[in-house]
C-alpha cells in the first residue's frame, strides 16, 4: 500500500502527520485503519480538503489516511435512482458519470470540484438546493465503513425504503470522521429538471426576505432553491425554480405578482444573469478566512440578521453573507479586522442566537482567531450521551482526536 | 421467589407514580398488552403501566430497571412486527395518555407532541391553516407518533416525501437511568452528533420518547391522481419505469394485482374491473407542473398498455380510490381465513421477475398470495393467503413469507421497508447483515443502554455477540417465540 511519511500538505490545521496512507482499495483502507489500530495511532482522515477548516486543531495526529485515491462509481442504476461510490470520489466527478442519464446526486455544496462525497457526508455540507433534496442525512441510503479497529462494516441498504436495523448510516452524517472511515456511501438520485428560472428581488431588508420567503410558502409555490446574498445589511434575494417548463416559467410568474404585492420589485433573470447570481453565492461560501455557519428558526432570522450578525459583518472587511431563509441556516465570512473584536461579535451572535435554539459553528478562521474562539460553542445538552457514543465505536478515541464538539 | 422482587410491590410503587388507575398487573388487564398488530405471536408482561408525563416516565424506568424488569414501550399497539410484543417478566410502557399537542408554530412549520397522539390528528390540527404532516402510514388514524418514531414509518407518499426520520426535527427521550435527553430541536443542523438520527427507528431499544417535534408541511397547491388498469403486473411495472425515467417524481404510486383488486371490491364495492394490474399514482405541487407531469405520466401508462384510465371527478371519487387501495389488506380478510402481511423491498426496476418468483413460490407451497404495494419504491407487501383450520397451512404461510423476505435480500433490497424488524423479523436480520454489521449497531444500542433494559429481543437476532444479555435473561426472547427454530 502507499504509505509514505507526512508532508506540510498533509496537514490538519497545521499539525502534521508523521505517516500518510493513500489506499487505492477498501482491502487497503481497512489495513491502513487496523494497522492503526494495531499500533494505537492516532488517525485523522482527509477527502477534498476543502472543509479541513472545521472543527478544532486535531490534539494528537500520528496518521493521515486520505481517500483521494478510493474514487470509484461502484454502481450506478438509472432505472433504480440510486448510486453507490467510495469516499474519494468529487462530487463533480460523481455528477458527470450520473449526466448522460439526466440524473443528479441533489447535493450543491461549495468545491464541488475538489470536495469528496466522503467529506461532504461528514460535514454534512449543502447548498441552495437543499431546500428541494434536503441535505446528505436525507439522500443517503447506507454506508460500508471501516470502524476505529479496522472491521469493516455496512449498514443501511442500496434501496429508497429500508427501516431493516439502526441507521447508522445518518448517524455519521455530520460526525466529521470521529466514529468511523466511511468508505463507500448508498445515494438516493433525482432526475435532473428540464428548466429553471431565477427571479431577483435585490436590496430587501432582512424582514423583506422573511416576508418574501414566508408568502412563497403561503402561495403554494416550491421554489427549490432560496438564498438571500448580502455584504451589508442589504439583501438581495434569489428564488429559483426547477422542473417541467410549463410549472417552472409559470411559477416565477407568479413570485413576481407576489413581489409586486409585497412591494418588492423583482425580476426574472437571464440565462447569464441567473448564473452570475448563483456565483456570486458560490463566491461568498467560499469566502475565507473567515467563515461561520449560523443556524435559527426561520422566523427568528430578521432580529438576529438586524443585530448581532450586521455587528459580526461589520467586524469582516472584505465581508459576505448567505442566508437561506426557508432553512433557516446561513453562513457569515470575510477577512477579520481585529481578533479581539471578531471573538466579541461571535460572543454577542450566539448569545442572540441561543434563546431561539440555534447555533454559529465557526467553519474555517485563522490560527490566531481560533485561539479566542471555541469553533463550535458550547456543548450540546446531549453531549453525555454523545461521548458514550464516540467511546463505543472508538474506545481509545483515536479517530480525528480533539477535532469536534466538546473535544470528542 | 421471583429475585427482581414481586410485581405486587412493583406494581404498588408505579402505582403511586402514576396514579393506581393507571397500573394494572391483573391477567384480564394484562390481555391487551399480549401482543400488537402482528397478534400471532403472545406473551404476558407482568404489568402494564401508563404513565402520564415525561417525569413519570423517568421514574418508571427508574423503578423497573432497579427491579430488574424488561421495559417494552408501546403506542397504539398497531405495529406489524412485534416490536411491542412483551417479554416475560416484563413491564410494558403505554404511552396513550400522553396525548397533547403542547405547541404549534405555523411560521416555522413545526408542532411539538406527546407521543400518544395520533398521526392524523396532527395534521387534522393544522389542515384549516393549510399544513399537514407528511408520513402517512396505512395506520394513520389509530397509529401513534411514538410508535411512527420508534419504527421510522413511511406511508404511500413517502416516494416523494420521506419517512418519519426525515420530519422530525427534535425528540425528548428518556434513557436507561432516566435522564431526559433532549435532541435536535426547530434550529437545524445542531451541533454534535445526530443522535437523532439513529433514535428515530430504533424500535424502542435506546429509550422511552416523550416529546416529539415534528415538521409541517404547507398543502401542495393541487394533487391529480389517475388509476390505470393493466392486463398483467408486467405491463403496471413497466408503466412504473417509464414514468420514473421521464423524470416525474410521483407523490405516491401504488400497485394491487389481480387478487388484490378482487378483494378490493369485496370490501368497498368499487366498481373496479377484474384485471391483472392496476395502478394508482398521485402527482402533487404547484398546479401547472402537477397539470403537466400526470398528463404525461397517463400518456405514458397508456403506451406500456394500460387498459383502461380513469380520472376522479371530485375529491370525493379521489378519496374513494384511496379507500380502495388503502382497505385492500383488511379486505384480503374477504377471500381468504387468515392472512400474513409481508413487508419486503426490491430494487423498483426489478418488479416484474419478482412477482413472477413470488407467484411461483406461493404455487410450490399450494398457497395464494395477493400484492399491494408501493411500486414507486419497490416496497412490496405480498399477503400470503391460508387457512389455519388446515393443519400445516399457517407453518407453510409463514414459510412462503420468510422464503420472500430472502428472495427481497437476494435481489439486493431489505427485509423491512416500513413495518420495522421487531420481534418477527429480528430472526431475518443476518439475511441483510454480517455480525460485524449487526455488532456496529449493537454498539450504538449499548451507547444509549448498556444493560439492554429497552425492549429486549427486538431488531437484533440471538446473539453470539452480546452473550451478558444471553446470561442475565434466560433464553432469548426470540427463541422463546420460537422465531429462530422456525426454518
Amino acid at each position: 500500500m502507499a504509505e509514505r511519511p507526512g508532508k506540510d500538505s498533509d496537514a490538519i490545521l497545521g499539525v502534521i502527520p508523521r505517516l500518510v496512507f493513500e489506499p487505492e482499495s477498501l482491502e487497503e483502507a481497512e489495513d491502513a485503519v487496523a494497522r492503526c489500530a494495531r499500533d494505537r495511532l492516532t488517525l485523522g482522515f482527509i477527502g477534498g480538503g476543502t472543509e479541513l477548516g472545521m472543527g478544532a486543531a486535531p490534539s494528537d495526529l500520528d496518521a493521515v489516511l486520505r481517500t483521494s485515491r478510493l474514487d470509484r462509481v461502484l454502481e450506478h442504476a438509472p432505472a433504480d435512482q440510486i448510486v453507490t461510490v467510495e469516499a474519494g470520489a468529487t462530487l463533480a466527478a460523481l455528477q458527470a458519470v450520473l449526466a448522460p442519464h439526466h440524473q443528479w446526486l441533489g447535493l450543491d455544496p461549495p468545491w464541488p470540484e475538489r470536495a469528496t462525497l466522503g467529506g461532504i457526508l461528514s460535514t454534512n455540507a449543502f447548498g441552495p438546493r437543499r431546500a428541494r433534496y434536503g441535505s446528505a442525512r436525507d439522500l443517503i441510503l447506507g454506508v460500508s465503513i471501516v470502524r476505529a479497529d479496522g472491521t469493516p462494516a455496512k449498514a443501511g441498504g442500496k434501496v429508497v425504503k429500508n427501516v431493516a436495523g439502526f441507521d447508522v448510516a445518518r448517524l455519521l452524517v455530520g460526525a466529521l470522521g470521529t466514529l468511523g472511515l466511511v468508505a463507500t456511501a448508498t445515494f438516493r438520485l433525482h432526475p435532473v429538471p428540464e428548466a429553471a428560472a431565477t427571479v431577483l428581488f435585490p436590496a430587501l431588508d432582512s424582514a423583506g426576505v422573511s416576508s418574501l420567503a414566508e408568502a412563497c410558502r403561503a402561495a403554494q409555490l416550491e421554489p427549490t432553491s432560496l438564498a438571500a446574498i448580502a455584504d451589508s445589511d442589504r439583501f438581495d434575494l434569489g428564488v429559483r425554480f426547477e422542473g417541467f417548463a410549463p410549472g417552472v416559467a409559470k411559477q416565477a410568474e407568479r413570485l413576481l405578482d407576489l413581489g409586486r404585492r409585497e412591494r418588492a420589485a423583482g425580476e426574472r433573470l437571464g440565462e447569464p444573469e441567473a448564473r452570475a447570481f448563483w456565483g456570486r453565492h458560490e463566491a461568498v461560501r467560499e469566502m475565507g478566512p473567515l467563515r461561520a455557519k449560523v443556524s435559527a428558526p426561520p422566523s427568528g432570522f430578521p432580529s438576529v440578521a438586524r443585530t448581532a450578525l450586521t455587528r459580526l459583518l461589520g467586524e469582516l472587511s472584505p465581508a459576505g453573507a448567505v442566508f437561506y431563509p426557508s432553512l433557516g441556516l446561513g453562513y457569515v465570512a470575510g477577512r477579520p479586522s481585529a481578533v479581539a473584536a471578531v471573538a466579541a461579535a461571535t460572543a454577542e451572535a450566539r448569545e442572540a442566537l441561543a434563546p431561539l435554539g440555534g447555533s454559529l459553528v465557526v467553519c474555517e478562521a485563522p490560527h490566531d482567531l481560533r485561539a479566542a474562539v471555541d469553533v463550535w460553542g458550547a456543548p450540546p445538552p446531549a453531549f453525555a450521551l454523545m461521548e458514550r457514543l464516540k467511546g463505543r465505536l472508538d474506545p481509545d478515541r483515536r479517530l480525528n482526536r480533539g477535532r469536534f464538539v466538546g473535544g470528542i | 421467589m421471583d429475585p427482581r422482587g414481586s410485581i405486587a410491590e412493583l406494581g404498588r410503587r408505579m402505582g403511586a407514580v402514576v396514579g393506581p388507575d393507571h397500573c394494572f398487573t391483573a391477567a384480564a388487564d394484562l390481555l391487551t398488552y399480549e401482543c400488537d398488530g402482528l397478534t400471532h405471536g403472545r406473551t404476558r408482561p407482568d404489568l402494564v403501566v401508563l404513565p402520564g408525563s415525561t417525569e413519570e416516565v423517568a421514574e418508571v424506568v427508574r423503578l423497573a430497571r432497579a427491579a430488574g424488569r424488561p421495559i417494552v414501550p408501546r403506542g397504539s399497539g398497531t405495529g406489524l412486527s412485534g416490536g411491542a410484543r412483551p417479554v416475560p417478566g416484563s413491564v410494558v410502557v403505554g404511552l396513550s395518555r400522553m396525548r397533547r399537542i403542547l405547541e404549534v408554530n405555523l411560521r416555522d412549520g413545526w408542532m411539538r407532541v406527546e407521543p400518544g397522539v395520533i398521526n392524523l390528528d396532527v395534521t387534522r390540527a393544522v389542515s384549516g391553516a393549510g399544513f399537514y404532516y407528511a408520513p402517512d402510514p396505512s395506520s394513520q388514524s389509530i397509529c401513534s407518533i411514538g410508535g411512527n418514531v420508534a419504527e421510522n414509518s413511511g406511508g404511500a407518499h413517502c416516494l416523494k416525501y420521506g419517512f418519519t426520520v426525515n420530519h422530525v426535527l427534535g425528540a425528548r427521550v428518556v434513557i436507561e437511568n432516566g435522564t431526559v435527553v433532549d435532541l435536535g430541536g426547530p434550529a437545524p443542523d445542531a451541533p454534535g452528533l445526530d443522535l437523532l438520527a439513529v433514535l428515530v427507528g430504533s424500535e424502542g431499544l435506546l429509550g422511552i420518547v416523550t416529546e416529539v417535534t415534528l415538521r409541517l408541511l404547507r398543502r401542495p397547491e393541487a394533487t391529480r391522481t389517475f388509476f390505470a388498469t393493466f392486463p398483467s403486473t408486467d405491463e403496471a411495472g413497466e408503466a412504473v419505469s417509464q414514468i420514473i425515467a421521464a423524470g416525474i417524481v410521483p407523490a405516491a404510486i401504488e400497485m394491487m394485482d389481480r387478487l388484490a383488486i378482487v378483494a378490493a371490491k369485496a370490501a368497498t364495492g368499487l366498481d373496479w374491473p377484474d384485471v391483472g394490474a392496476a395502478l394508482l399514482m398521485d402527482a402533487d405541487g404547484p398546479l401547472a407542473e402537477v397539470e403537466h407531469t400526470s398528463e404525461r405520466a397517463v400518456d405514458i401508462a397508456r403506451r406500456a398498455g394500460a387498459l383502461e384510465v380513469r380520472l376522479p371527478r371530485s375529491e370525493a371519487e379521489r378519496q374513494l380510490m384511496w379507500k380502495g387501495r388503502k382497505s385492500a389488506f383488511a379486505a384480503v380478510g374477504r377471500i381468504s381465513p387468515n392472512y400474513l402481511v409481508e413487508d419486503g423491498v426490491i430494487p423498483r426496476s426489478d418488479i416484474a421477475p419478482v412477482l413472477r418468483e413470488i407467484e411461483a413460490m406461493a404455487k410450490d407451497h399450494g398457497l395464494r398470495v395477493a400484492n399491494v404495494f408501493h411500486a414507486g419504491d419497490g416496497n412490496l407487501h405480498p399477503l400470503v393467503l391460508y387457512d389455519a383450520r388446515e393443519s400445516g397451512q399457517e407453518h407453510k404461510a409463514e414459510h412462503l413469507g420468510g422464503e420472500i423476505l430472502r428472495m427481497c435480500v437476494r435481489y439486493g433490497g431489505s427485509i423491512t421497508g416500513e413495518h420495522g424488524v421487531g420481534a418477527e423479523k429480528a430472526a431475518y436480520m443476518r439475511e441483510m447483515f454480517s455480525e460485524d454489521d449487526l455488532e456496529t449497531m449493537r454498539f450504538v444500542c449499548t451507547a444509549f443502554d448498556p444493560d439492554g433494559s429497552f425492549n429486549p429481543g427486538k431488531v437484533f437476532p440471538a446473539t453470539r455477540l452480546c452473550g451478558e444479555r444471553l446470561e442475565r435473561e434466560g433464553p432469548h426472547p426470540a427463541e422463546q417465540a420460537g422465531l429462530i427454530e422456525r426454518w
